[in-house]
């Protein structure tokens, strides 16, 4: 198998880049991939750290699944997010109780939603790029919430922009909480979204049309799909789950919002689509590894060694799996 | 007698298949030379080995008496070796001119002037003309095959692969190539033509290589042989014969269209006020050469397209306005003209390809749920319908060779009750005996009360098949007198729009 040969070379390769690059910032190579384990899964703390990292990767990651399988590209899935965390986190503040958390889920949701539509409806409509036009409402997103944050939402002792701090009661409620390491239900919807979405994608004729609307559009109309109509509700469905993330990061971590609120997680989450390659349920796995890349990234860069160095791992697994991914395979008469 | 191309004990495998096997072609200087054979016989295999798309595994060939071994096409070339596949190269956001000399510039720096001048010459050598300066998006199939010849005139080339030239060519614009070529061929040109229509074969031919299964059954001069002996050689047996209809037209009017208009690409009228019904048991065919508005009557009826104006009744409820997806739930059934881009999606399986158009009728969908067993079990009858070959249900579309993907995609419009069967060249890739499978299904589904407009370019498969003929010429259709409802010259008339 050529193919295969080609892979093992290219696996070999990118362990010599990255043992290379180890070697050149000075660190040992077993004593740095030892602090990463243990600064990721190595303790229960470290290991809830790291799920915590997972948790808006896992759902935005989701959500630009959904958009690649209609054939869209969501960049814009990280202003989504940001959107919705600032949407619950206003929501959340005038409305205390749970009855409040729920309807700063609802209203992350719309606002991630309505984030999207304009991107949705002038590919659909208009033929322009969604890349080109998320990209546009990603800077968009930062600069309405940054303003928001430091005049209407701003908190009133704060010196820099950044909401009052929730009351305990919105807290979206933790499934396991001891005194070394807390699981958020955050993660646990995450991945029954994940779950419904594999499904939804498999079993349903709307997740048919939606595949068929991606991955061929002409065909799909001559089948009777409306693939203008697919693309709209698909860009708009993975806003609501970039906005739900959101919601849920105000909600079960951070408590507040402030601006530049998100650390580049919509970005991250498109490299968890791609590891995912084309099975959702990949996603968990795929976010998991990129939370403990983060957190045991963070980890190890406190004994000297740069945090990028997280980034050439990514980099090169990415491109593993692309090669992996997206071989052609060859017909012939 | 010199030969043009001498390729012996030419052999190919692909995995277990043996594609070639000891195959050989020994091609005259200055003639025409027809390789004809079923899909999946070799044809293209060979071509491909001869033009260095392919490296064969055994054998050997010579090209103007000299022994070659081509890696790449570009060696091919440099031999003065030159093809033109089914699919065309032409690249439609670049101008003629900017497409004709693709990849054989001359230079790094294009002198424009000298290239027009030296296009425009051979053009006229040929007898085509072209707007040199015009988008190749605007050419229709005939020009754009045109375009690919002049390609190969451009490159120096003298002998000529031609892989099913005429498939997308009206009768007339075939003939005109056909003159082009033989005039190639006079200046000491050799053709070598890979076919499934006989009567090209017959009429233009001074030898032909018949392939079947990957071994060459016989090499003949034309004049010495007949085209029934032919097409035993081809299909190794007799030849299935077009079915007759067996059985009395309905009463009952399946599809009524009053008054169509529809505007095309750039705004003109595509259709200009189109009438006609089919009744039960009814295969009507659509003649015409291309390009005269078979394409916008076709999506107008898929509904892909809207009316301007104008009403569609099928089983005499108006859709009109309605989505392809409530004509689909109504029975109407699709096999659209360009299988890659309009009827499949390669990167599926055949299970999940099997459903496409059908997606929301039982028993692929149970309401909103999609049915994988039912699906899976109906793949396998569509599969089964016309011997599609594949390697598995669950194996990508783009596995499939091309006839393959037609066989499979014929199959699936006739499945579940189809009621108005809608067909673009149904037949297009497919061997003699693929086709005459594919119109006795078609007569089939017809027999059980639906009704089928079938719209192609080659008139003699539709004189074989249809109950009717229309035709189509610049945006009007209109039928020939009744005392001469099947008379190929009054139709080839109405088909240029002389009266």
């Amino acid at each position: 198998m050529k193919h295969g040969l080609r892979l093992a070379a290219l696996i070999i390769g990118c362990v010599v880049v990255l043992l290379g690059a180890l070697l050149l910032t000075g660190a040992p190579p077993a004593q740095t991939l030892k602090d990463f384990i243990l600064g990721s899964v190595g303790s229960l703390d470290a290991l809830g750290g790291t799920l915590q990292e997972m948790t808006p990767l896992l759902i935005l990651g989701a959500g630009v699944f959904l958009a690649l399988r209609a054939g869209l590209f969501n960049i814009g899935i990280d202003g989504q997010f940001t959107v919705g965390a600032c949407a619950a986190a206003a929501v959340a503040l005038k409305v205390p109780g749970f009855f409040g958390t729920v309807l700063a889920v609802l209203a992350a949701i719309a606002a991630g939603a309505l984030w999207a539509l304009p991107a949705g409806l002038i590919k659909a409509y208009k033929g322009g790029h969604e890349v080109i036009t998320t990209i546009m409402l990603n800077n968009v997103a930062v600069l309405l919430t940054g303003y928001l944050v430091s005049g209407p939402l701003m908190a009133a002792k704060a010196d820099a922009p950044m909401s009052e701090e929730l009351k305990p009661g919105s807290y979206l409620p933790d499934i396991l909480h001891t005194e070394v390491w807390r699981v958020s239900s955050a993660l646990l919807i995450g991945v029954l979204i994940v779950v419904a979405l594999g499904w939804w994608l498999k079993r349903t004729v709307a997740g048919y049309e939606l595949q068929a609307a991606g991955a061929n559009p002409t065909a799909a109309e001559f089948a009777g799909v409306n693939a203008k109509r697919v693309i709209v509700r698909a860009m708009a469905a993975s806003g609501a789950i970039g906005g739900l993330a959101g919601a849920f990061q105000v909600l079960a971590f951070t408590h507040q919002f402030y601006e530049h609120y998100s650390p580049g997680y919509g970005f991250d989450a498109l490299g968890v689509a791609l590891l995912s390659a084309g099975s959702p349920l990949m996603l968990v796995p795929a976010a998991f590894f990129f939370g403990m890349l983060s957190k045991g990234g963070t980890f190890i860069s406190i004994s000297g060694v740069p945090k990028g160095m997280t980034y050439i791992v990514l980099g090169l697994l990415i491109l593993v799996t692309a090669a992996i991914r997206y071989r052609k395979v060859k017909a012939h008469d | 007698m010199s030969w043009a191309v001498r390729m012996d004990g030419v052999s190919k495998r692909f995995g277990d298949v043996q594609a070639l096997d000891a195959v050989d072609l020994h091609v005259e200087t200055g003639t025409i030379h027809a390789v004809v054979g079923e899909n999946g016989a070799g044809k293209t295999t060979l071509m491909r080995a001869l033009y260095g798309a392919m490296s064969a595994d055994a054998g050997t060939i010579e090209v103007e008496g000299k022994s070659v071994r081509f890696h790449r096409s570009a060696e091919a070339i440099a031999a003065g070796i030159g093809m033109v596949s089914q699919h065309y190269g032409i690249i439609p956001e670049l101008t003629c001119l900017q497409n004709l000399i693709l990849g054989a510039e001359g230079g790094v720096v294009i002198d424009l002037r000298a290239a027009e001048e030296r296009a425009e010459t051979l053009a006229r050598k040929m007898g085509f003309s072209f707007d040199w300066r015009r988008d190749a998006a605007t050419l229709s199939p005939g020009a754009a095959q045109k375009l690919e010849i002049l390609k190969l005139l451009w490159r120096n080339a003298r002998i000529m692969i031609l892989d099913e030239p005429t498939a997308m060519l009206s009768p007339a614009d075939g003939e005109a190539l056909f003159g082009s070529l033989g005039q190639l061929v006079n200046e000491g040109a050799t053709v070598i033509l890979v076919t499934h229509r006989l009567p090209e074969v017959m009429d233009y031919c001074r030898r032909v290589t018949v392939l079947r299964a990957g071994k060459r059954v016989d090499e003949k001069e034309v004049g010495e042989t007949t085209s029934p002996e032919l097409a035993r050689m081809i299909v190794g047996g007799d030849v299935v014969l077009p079915a007759q209809r067996s059985y009395e037209l309905g009463s009952r009017v399946v599809l009524a269209a009053r008054d169509l208009v529809v505007s095309g690409a750039r705004g003109e009228q595509a259709l200009k006020s189109v009438g006609f019904s089919l009744r039960e048991g009814e295969l009507v065919g659509i003649a015409g050469v291309d390009g005269s508005g078979q394409r916008e009557l076709f999506h107008a009826l898929v509904g892909v397209t809207r009316l301007s104006s104008g009403s569609l009744e099928l089983h005499g409820v108006d859709v009109s306005g309605t989505t392809p997806a409530d004509r689909l739930q109504r029975g109407l059934r699709v096999i659209p003209e360009d299988r890659h881009s309009e009827a499949v999606v390669e990167d599926w399986t055949l299970e999940q390809n099997a459903a496409l158009g059908l997606q929301r009728l039982a028993p692929f969908a149970r309401g909103a749920i999609v049915d994988s067993a039912a699906r899976r079990a109906e793949a396998g009858t569509i599969a089964a319908k016309f011997s599609t070959k594949h390697g598995g249900l669950s194996h990508p579309m783009g596995s499939l060779s091309g006839g393959n993907q037609q066989r499979f995609v014929a199959a699936r419009a006739m499945e579940l009750s189809p009621k108005f069967i809608l067909a673009f060249q149904p037949a297009r890739g497919l061997d003699l005996n693929a086709t005459e499978h594919v119109y006795a299904g078609l007569r089939e589904a017809c027999k059980n009360g639906a009704a089928a407009l079938v719209v192609s370019f080659d008139l003699d498969e539709l004189l074989e098949h249809c109950d009717r003929i229309v035709v189509m010429n610049r945006g009007v259709l209109s039928e020939p007198a009744p005392d001469k409802a099947m008379d190929r010259e009054a139709i080839g008339r109405l088909m240029v729009g002389a009266v």
